[in-house]
């Protein structure tokens, strides 16, 4: 599997050889007792029953739910009123959906750009300074990591606060009059553009960290065979870094995808989506109708259309993934 | 001669370069603190005051004393450790199941687990809500128990199937020819050598739920059963605009998390990425 071949280098502990693959078939070929056999099952069954309870079945159900009218009030009457596809033309038919469907796209799409460049620049400087600067960076990264969603977002509240925010205030300091009580969520792009830094800020030492782990991994050799032939630092990149990365990158690229599109709380607790709607997402579109004005139907349909679009956007990577995972299994 | 200062020069770039971008990220962090730490009367001008002067414990106070913040905090430990817990326990489970044993249907297995790690949880909401209101779980913690052990099961039943293939079968085997039963040399040498990767799998699952919100805000309407998580979203309401006491809440829901990514940071970083993708 070369998909992750750059961090089983830096991660020995997690490698899983070849040999120790093959050794535990060795194990049952004693012949086990009725006991013995039955184990392995045993032992899965917790997990098994849990996740088709907790997992498989809610996912039968949104599907089924989004084919319902279902309101609050079919719900309390028990009612069950099928609707075909309703649902999805009703939410498809309205360009407000459309209009938030797109935000979120666009709105993914920058975010995980930003940080997945912003990620990977940092990684490559981590390499080129001196020690103490970088434990002071990683240090760094790792507040800015472990701050709880929630805790960070009432911080960027706070640091972009209208009237005794830091960051009108040191505008002002710098000369920027106009900064003065100016509110930064007066609009939705501009809501969305600082719900967008959070999201990067909290998203990059993950990917930092990642990406660092594997450029340390790659051959010091390669590097030096490229010092002699002279090659530039952009062609040692393209040469060397790049190919070695690439895999670990759109990994992370693909994990990336899926946080951020799925963004909830820190939309929500923000601006509840406002000003206005304008920095609704297609999650916080969810809950509002889901849960605030008890269209579950509706909801429903969105769930699924957000599901949709999820796989349509890590679709080519998804493929990979699983085939390269039926190889390894 | 001329090359070495060049890359001298390359150097320093680099580390002012990076000593900027370590100042972003710590920044907010050092705010958040400083600000738990002011004075209400010096928060509130538009005087400069990226340093405070004058320090007090007063904001912490007010905190800890403001309803419902101290019984969030309990709500939100008490859910989070009970499904790390259960997640933990069973995950390993069938971590042991999937590396160490041969058996029909295996490869069945190993997808379901894999699929279920990629399901995006909050499109479920629905559905689970449904769920939660037909079984009469609504705004009661153990249904938010139950939704953080399904949201981390997968994860933690991945990862530490990648730690229990990195530790060799021979050493357990060694130790059942030494004498020991299957169970015995299990205990005596897997489960040790797993230590640090319980460890590293439970602190990730443990920020997983610590921090989720579109459920707990979801499923809870009673105040008194709030999470911190949705207690200090609405913050502007418990405190008006009593930034100092929001800061040093905030300060305190992070204290538990970032003492634990200062122990396991270097596992996490492998764990996650191992785990959440490969075999």
């Amino acid at each position: 599997m070369t998909a992750v071949h750059t961090t089983d280098a830096a991660v020995p502990t997690n490698s899983s050889s070849a040999p120790r693959r093959a050794a535990p078939d060795g194990a049952p070929r004693r012949r086990g007792s009725a006991f013995d056999r039955a184990l392995p099952y045993l032992l899965l069954a917790p997990a098994v029953v849990a996740i088709l309870w907790l997992i498989g079945w809610p996912v039968l159900s949104v599907l089924v739910t989004s084919f319902r009218k279902l309101n609050l009030r079919e719900l309390t009457r028990g009612e069950v009123v099928w609707t075909g596809l309703d649902n999805y033309t009703e939410i498809l038919g309205d360009p407000d959906f459309w209009a938030i469907a797109a935000r979120t796209v666009v709105f993914t799409g920058v975010v995980v750009v930003v940080s997945v460049l912003a990620g990977l620049l940092i990684a490559l400087l981590m390499r080129q300074i001196s020690p103490v600067v970088r434990i002071a960076l990683q240090v760094a990264l790792l507040l800015a990591w472990a701050m709880p969603l929630l805790a960070a977002t009432t911080v960027y509240q706070w640091i972009f606060d209208q009237q005794y925010g830091i960051l009108n205030k040191t505008l002002v300091q710098l000369g920027f009059d106009s900064f003065a009580g100016f509110s930064w969520f007066s609009t939705g792009t501009s809501t969305l553009g600082v719900i967008g830094l959070l999201i990067v800020w909290q998203a990059i030492p993950f990917l930092a960290f990642s990406l660092y782990a594997g450029a340390i991994g790659i051959p010091k050799d390669q590097y030096e065979a490229a010092g002699i032939d002279g090659a530039s630092a952009w062609q040692t990149f393209r040469a060397v870094t790049w190919p070695e990365l690439r895999p670990l990158l759109l990994m992370v690229t693909f994990l990336s995808l899926l946080w951020d599109f799925k963004v909830f709380a820190q939309v929500w607790a923000m601006r509840q989506g406002g000003p206005d709607g304008g920095s609704t997402t297609l999650p916080v579109y969810q809950y509002l109708e889901g849960i605030s004005k008890s269209h579950f139907g509706v909801a429903a349909a969105v769930s699924v259309v957000m599901v949709a679009l999820l796989a349509l956007l890590t679709a080519q990577y998804l493929r990979r993934l699983v085939r390269s995972q039926e190889g390894e299994l | 001669m001329k090359a070495k200062k060049v890359s001298d020069a390359k150097k320093v770039t680099g580390n002012v370069v990076a000593v900027v971008v370590a100042l972003f990220f710590a920044f907010p962090t050092y705010w958040m603190v400083a600000t738990a730490l002011k004075p209400r009367k010096d928060m509130l001008t538009s005087d400069y005051d990226l340093i405070p002067f004058s320090v007090t414990g007063s904001n912490f106070a007010t905190a800890w004393a403001k309803p419902g913040f101290l019984s969030s905090l309990g709500n939100s430990l008490m859910v989070s450790l009970s499904a790390v817990a259960a997640a933990v326990v069973i995950g390993l489970l069938a971590a042991l199941a999937l590396s160490r044993m041969r058996f029909r249907g295996r490869k069945g297995f190993v997808m379901m687990l894999l699929v279920a790690q990629m399901a995006p949880f909050e499109a479920l909401l629905i559905p689970m809500f449904l769920m939660m209101r037909d079984l009469d779980m609504l705004d009661r913690l153990p249904t938010l128990t139950l939704i953080y052990f399904a949201v981390t099961l997968p994860f933690c039943a991945w990862t530490l199937r990648g730690f229990v293939n990195g530790i060799p079968l021979e050493l357990e085997e060694a130790a059942m020819v030494d004498g020991c039963g299957r169970w015995g040399a299990f205990r005596r040498v897997t489960l040790p050598l797993l230590g640090p990767g319980l460890v590293a799998t439970s602190v990730f699952a443990f920020v997983t739920a610590w921090n989720e919100f579109l459920f707990a805000l979801s499923m809870i309407n009673d105040q008194a059963k709030q999470t911190l998580p949705v207690w200090l979203s609405g913050f502007k309401t418990a405190f008006g605009t009593d930034w100092g006491g929001t800061m040093a809440a905030s300060t305190l829901f992070t204290l538990p998390v970032l003492v634990f990514f200062l122990i396991v940071q270097r596992k996490m970083v492998t764990g996650v990425t191992a785990g959440a993708v490969k075999g």
